[in-house]
């Protein structure tokens, strides 16, 4: 029993470790690969996911820009790490869940509000991060 | 901010000079209310006054094991930058991140906390100041009804230990009084339709119109602010 314990924990640390390294490895190629033109935020937001957990970002978004979602991870299970869009209330707006699957999406709001994004895998374990970048809108863009 | 095209009043910022002066919880708050002055100088094209802001930063991130982040190649790049506003706010964008995690992995949460507070704290007195001289830009006013969501997050991080921590006490009541004045502005209106267009991969969120703003309510909320800002920016 304790050699299985020791074999379990021993399975789980690795299985931890490997999460936040291919992570660590994973955010620059995810940002390299898909912010194209918008700006970086600077931030790289990230967790570690077992068995079902999810993460929340916190963030306000502004009118008038066009926002880059890249959501970046790897999952033991290879499923595709999705995200769900709630108001500062906590009411959901849209699951990407429920669309095809897609390396990233990009956001407008017709009023500058506080956005709460969820990010999840269906099933599994894995790690997950959110890079976001943004964009004069196309409207903004095209009066200057 | 560059979008309403907002002016700049350089007597709304905090005293730059002050920066050697601070310590500890101060200093981490007044690292926020420079950051947050820089951004508003950078942003309405002040890059002179927005390198002075900068350096005020550079002095007190030097308390935090943070100086080597504004390294002289750094100065050197920003110099190159001047005029190149978009590369040089990504530059000012990370700086900013390399600080919240450097002070995270460092284990000083605490005094992230007070540089989320001080940058939160300037940014809504500048807001304030910026609807009282025009009261008609929506932006500025859709800023404002915002803090109705972010103060109970602020509450939130002080929360925790209002019992052992005389600070954390004095912050989270000027936090609630914020929030009372909040309380009489009508709820934002977050209920949003959303529609995808998965070609494009494009999410548009509309959300119904707010009501305007009444001065009043501004009037209120900058005499709760003031002694929330005045309580982290004294020596």
């Amino acid at each position: 029993m304790k050699q299985t314990l020791v074999l379990l924990l021993f399975t789980i640390s690795i299985s931890a470790a490997h999460a936040q390294s291919s992570c660590a490895k994973l955010i620059p190629l995810c940002k390299a690969s898909f912010i194209e033109d918008y700006s970086w935020d600077g931030r790289y937001w990230r967790a570690e996911l077992y068995n079902g957990e999810k993460t929340e970002v916190y963030y306000t978004f502004f009118k008038g820009l066009r926002y880059r979602l890249i959501p970046c991870g790897s999952s033991d299970e290879k499923s595709p790490l999705r995200m769900r869009i709630y108001n500062a209330n906590h009411v959901p707006l849209l699951d990407t869940g429920t669309q095809n699957a897609r390396p990233y999406w990009d956001l407008e709001l017709s009023s500058t509000q506080l956005l709460i994004i969820e990010l999840y895998y269906p099933a599994g374990n894995g790690c997950a991060a959110l890079i976001i970048g943004h964009k004069a809108s196309d409207a903004i863009a095209s009066k200057e | 901010m560059r979008q309403e095209k907002v002016p700049f009043y350089r007597e709304a910022l905090h005293d730059p000079t002050l920066a050697s002066r601070y310590r500890s919880l101060k200093g981490a708050a007044n690292l926020g209310i420079y950051l947050t002055d820089m951004a508003y100088a950078h942003a309405t094209n002040n890059y002179q006054v927005a390198y002075e802001y900068l350096t005020s930063a550079n002095r007190l991130s030097q308390l935090y094991g943070l100086s080597d982040m504004l390294s002289m190649e750094r100065i050197r790049e920003l110099d190159r930058l001047q005029d190149k506003p978009d590369s040089l706010q990504r530059l000012f964008s990370t700086y900013y991140a390399e600080i919240q995690d450097r002070l995270e992995t460092t284990g000083q949460q605490a005094l992230l906390r007070h540089m989320i507070l001080g940058g939160w704290v300037e940014s809504l007195h500048l807001t304030l100041h910026l609807q009282e001289k025009a009261p008609n830009k929506q932006g500025l006013a859709d800023l404002i009804r915002l803090q109705k969501s972010l103060v109970p997050l602020m509450k939130k991080m002080y929360a925790i230990d209002t019992t052992y921590s005389e600070d954390s006490r004095i912050i989270f009541s000027h936090l609630s009084a914020i929030e009372a004045a909040l309380s009489k502005i009508p709820d934002p209106a977050t209920d949003a339709s959303a529609s995808t267009d998965p070609q494009k991969g494009l999410i548009r969120l509309d959300f119904e119109k707010s009501a305007p703003l009444s001065p009043q309510i501004s009037t209120q909320l900058r005499e709760k602010l003031q002694p929330l800002r005045q309580y982290l920016i004294s020596v």
